[in-house]
């Protein structure tokens, strides 16, 4: 008798423990949040489009690949990334209400700091798209020409060239 | 003899759920992918996304119930140690006892959910979420581990 008691106790014990098993299942699973952030863009305007001095009725051209006074813009971001641009245009240079029509834009864009061995750009038909450097760089050259009437008075005249990068 | 038989019935009643019982499974099947981010543009994954959307298997006896909790990073970590805030809102975790993304119930992922098992014994858990980079945040690679734990009660 004292046997089968403790037998029937040790299966209680055994059978609980199993049952408290049952109760404690549980199991996990695991998964990855993933994100790649790309490098900001920055567009750095670098050299002003510089015509000098220019005379009435004198027509005065600066070519994009005018290392002194063409404008260029220098822009970085993400490497290789394809990106979309636009040029703002003036079609007037101002002085004190002035007008000194600027347009006969032309441009180059490069991987590279260098008009040379990029693509001439048709500034006044952007936006267009264009792919960084597997560093991350584009430069972008502007040329124009300015058209002073005869009667231009005289007088520092300026406009603002307006260059925007976006993935 | 008296005392055995009953000991021997009283085994036999308290074992039978767990020779009755399937395995319970928890089973990473798709990751949370928030693609390419712009720095300080926060972006949303919904839990309906099927190709972006956390998402997990789950199995138990059928008809039975579990209850699931995520442990859930509060960043993703990136270049250099570099971290990504990522959100959890009170609707972006979903079930679906049909294993079909467009059939979810809707909950809170920060909360512990009760789920019951379909007659098949399975069923989908999906995950939605935001990533927020900062307007600084450091270009690379970003990544952290999200986990689902399954409990059930007999």
């Amino acid at each position: 008798m004292y046997t089968a008691s403790k037998a029937a106790l040790a299966t209680l014990v055994l059978a609980l423990l199993a049952a408290g098993s049952v109760r404690a299942q549980g199991v996990n699973g695991s998964i990855s949040a993933t994100a790649t952030v790309q490098s900001p863009i920055t567009v750095t305007g670098v050299q002003n489009l510089a015509f000098g001095n220019v005379f009435p009725g004198v027509a005065k051209t600066v070519a994009y690949s005018d290392a002194t006074n063409a404008g260029r813009f220098d822009v970085t971001g993400q490497g290789s990334a394809p990106v979309t641009y636009s040029l703002a245009l003036p079609t007037n240079l101002t002085s004190s209400g002035n007008n000194l029509p600027i347009g006969s834009w032309t441009g180059y864009l490069n991987t590279s700091n260098s008009t040379s061995g990029g693509s001439a750009i048709t500034p006044s038909a952007t936006p267009a798209s264009a792919t960084l450097s597997a560093g991350g760089a584009l430069f972008v050259f502007v040329g124009a020409t300015v058209t002073p009437p005869s009667n231009l008075p005289a007088g520092s005249y300026t406009g603002t060239v307006t260059l925007t990068v976006s993935y | 003899m008296k005392t055995r038989w009953y000991t021997l019935a009283l085994t036999v009643v308290v074992a039978t759920p767990v020779f009755g019982q399937r395995p319970i499974a928890v089973t990473g099947v798709q990751s949370l992918s928030f693609g390419t981010l712009l720095p300080g543009v926060p972006t949303v994954v919904s839990r309906t996304d099927a190709a972006k959307s956390g998402q997990f298997m789950i199995q138990g006896p059928h008809g039975t119930q579990g209850q699931l909790t995520f442990t859930l990073p509060s960043v993703l970590t990136g270049p250099g140690g570099a971290t990504l805030a990522l959100t959890f809102g009170g609707s972006d975790g979903g079930y679906s006892q049909s294993q079909n993304i467009g059939s979810q119930i809707g909950f809170d992922p920060r909360q512990a959910f009760v789920v019951t098992f379909s007659q098949q014994g399975s069923g989908s858990v999906f995950l939605g979420g935001t990533a927020r980079p900062a307007p600084t945040q450091r270009a690379g690679a970003y990544t952290a581990t999200i986990t689902l734990n399954l409990a059930t009660f007999p």
